[in-house]
């Protein structure tokens, strides 16, 4: 344990020193859900029952697992792949499995940082009140980062050198970022482009944040719950079965 | 007569059986004991590393071929040749990262694959040419790979022997190829090893920093550890090695101590033996290696 934690503190304090995730991760969101909740945060967000900002708000809580699932885990994975990290990881009594675990916690926990800074946005700043149940609203958060890190590690498993990744990455990123609502309203689309977003697995995750949040009750989210989940199962399986050390 | 016998700490499942001799041997009070496994590292040196017929096929092309060899406890064995001669392979195969076509390797007497937990805790390795996370410092390194031992080495101690100690607090990203080279070997260092494995070792060292770290390994074998190393330098060979193996296109061409090799061929100097084993002049080895790279790539 105490050596899992020596390794956590070390890869921990790397995630923090590089730019691109201070900007991405935490300043983006925070700076988009203040631009929405200015403009047009009061406004009827379509026919959701739900305002802008409310909407909004579970939507950009999943930016920075979109950042973490689409560009930290692949590009960490194959850098250290690349770097022969994981070759030397190998000739150690400690699986290089622990490293990849340890970085995908870390992805995590800078994804929740993210989600906290935008809470801490809506509720000081605009005076958000969840109506949904609180605990069950962590959990479909959960759900849904958990199901976008299985894409990420399968993406990272299947890509076998640093540039296909970074293409790879990219295809993944700026597409869910930007067509499944988790910066855009979805409620501004057209409906067409409502139908894709609600195709995409950021969609998925974020309809059933937001249906939580506004007090649904969970069993009527099964189908969400369902999608994410196989998400989930499919890609760790087949990215567990094709992942290569070197 | 065969009885199994107990002994304490362990050593029962090694031994099957026990015969009894009419004539005393100066053994045991007069048995011989014979062992189910290891049967001849009774009677010698422990072997540490031991490759049987090893093979290994890339693309049709043989890059180790039928090559067999075994370290002792406590020596220093040189794996030498050209590029391409198939040195990192061999390593490869013995550290378990590659599967051998043919032929059996092992470490301590297991094969590394299967039991990496418990062989890699002795064991330390340099590979040529790694590099390490963006953004991490020297003294962050050393801690996250001592972490993976049970019984690591004082890192900081490590550093200083290798003149390492005001880099601590530096990134990797800043240290010159030499610094970079000997931080390599502390992380091989790192876990206490008994037996290291240095791939290429003081490749773009300069020739002080070259000496330094002989005087450290010379220290460490000393002190009993095991090192299998690979190089393309004859001196480094000579100043280091009890024992030496030279590969041309896979297979072994010669084996022997530094002695013994240069008795056997007509030249006075390891440099100019070793190219005579390779059958060639000094032009033809830069063709052949050549001829590798091509190869490779």
């Amino acid at each position: 344990m105490k050596q899992f934690f020596k390794l956590y503190k070390i890869e921990q304090k790397l995630f923090f020193r590089s730019v691109d995730v201070f900007i991405f991760n935490l300043c983006m969101p925070v700076i988009t859900l203040f631009l929405i909740g200015l403009i047009v945060g009061s406004k009827m967000a379509g026919d959701s029952g739900l305002t802008y900002l409310e909407s909004s708000f579970a939507a950009i809580s999943t930016v920075g697992i979109c950042c973490s699932a689409f560009m930290s885990i692949p590009i960490v994975m194959v850098d250290y792949r690349d770097k022969k990290i994981l070759k030397h990881f190998y000739c150690s009594p400690c699986s290089p499995a622990r490293l990849l675990f340890v970085d995908m916690l870390c992805s995590g926990v800078m994804a929740a940082l993210s989600a906290i800074c935008v809470t801490i946005t809506a509720c000081a700043g605009f005076g958000y009140r969840m109506s949904g149940n609180v605990i069950i609203y962590i959990g479909a958060w959960l759900l849904t980062m958990i199901s976008m890190f299985s894409i990420g590690l399968l993406v990272a498993a299947l890509c076998k050198t640093v540039k296909s990744m970074n293409v790879a990455a990219s295809l993944l990123y700026f597409p869910m970022l930007l067509f499944s609502g988790a910066t855009i309203p979805v409620e501004l689309f057209p409906k067409s482009l409502q139908l894709v977003a609600g195709y995409l697995p950021l969609g998925v995750g974020i309809r059933l944040m937001k249906g939580v949040s506004a007090g649904i009750p969970v069993a009527a989210m099964g189908r969400e719950i369902l999608i994410l989940t196989l998400i989930a199962a499919v890609c760790i399986t087949t990215a567990v079965k094709t992942f290569r050390w070197e | 007569m065969e009885k199994s016998f107990e002994m304490d700490n362990g050593a029962a499942q090694k031994f099957a059986k026990i015969e009894f001799f009419p004539l005393t041997l100066p053994f045991r009070g007069g048995c011989k004991i014979l062992l189910e496994k290891d049967k001849e590292d009774f009677f010698m040196d422990k072997t540490c590393i031991d490759v049987k017929n090893a093979a290994k096929e890339y693309d049709g092309r043989r890059v180790v071929d039928g090559l067999s060899f075994t370290v002792c406890s406590g020596e220093v064995f040189g794996l030498l040749g050209h590029n391409g001669a198939g040195k990192t392979t061999t390593i490869e195969m013995i550290l378990g990262l590659k599967k051998p076509d043919f032929g059996e390797l092992e470490l301590f007497g297991l094969e590394a694959a299967k039991h990496r937990k418990e062989i890699f805790e002795k064991v330390g390795v340099q590979f040529q040419s790694s590099s390490y996370q963006a953004a991490i410092r020297v003294g962050e390194v050393c801690e996250e790979y001592a972490s993976l031992y049970r019984k690591p080495a004082d890192y900081q101690s490590l550093l200083k022997q290798f003149g390492l100690e005001k880099l601590t607090k530096s990134p990797v990203m800043k240290l010159s190829g030499g610094e970079r080279q000997r931080l390599s070997v502390v992380l091989a260092l790192i876990g206490n090893p008994e037996v290291i494995f240095l791939d290429e070792l003081t490749t773009g060292l300069d020739v002080a920093a070259r000496r330094e770290v002989w005087r450290t390994l010379k220290k460490l074998k000393k002190q009993g550890l095991t090192i299998f190393l690979t190089t393309h330098y004859m001196e480094e060979a000579e100043a280091l090695c009890d024992r030496i193996c030279i590969l041309k296109k896979g297979k072994k061409v010669i084996e022997g101590t530094v002695g013994e090799i240069l008795q056997s061929s007509p030249y006075r100097t390891l440099e100019e033996a070793y190219l005579w084993y390779m059958g060639e002049t000094v032009e033809d080895s830069e063709k052949e290696e050549a001829d590798n790279n091509e190869a490779i790539l």
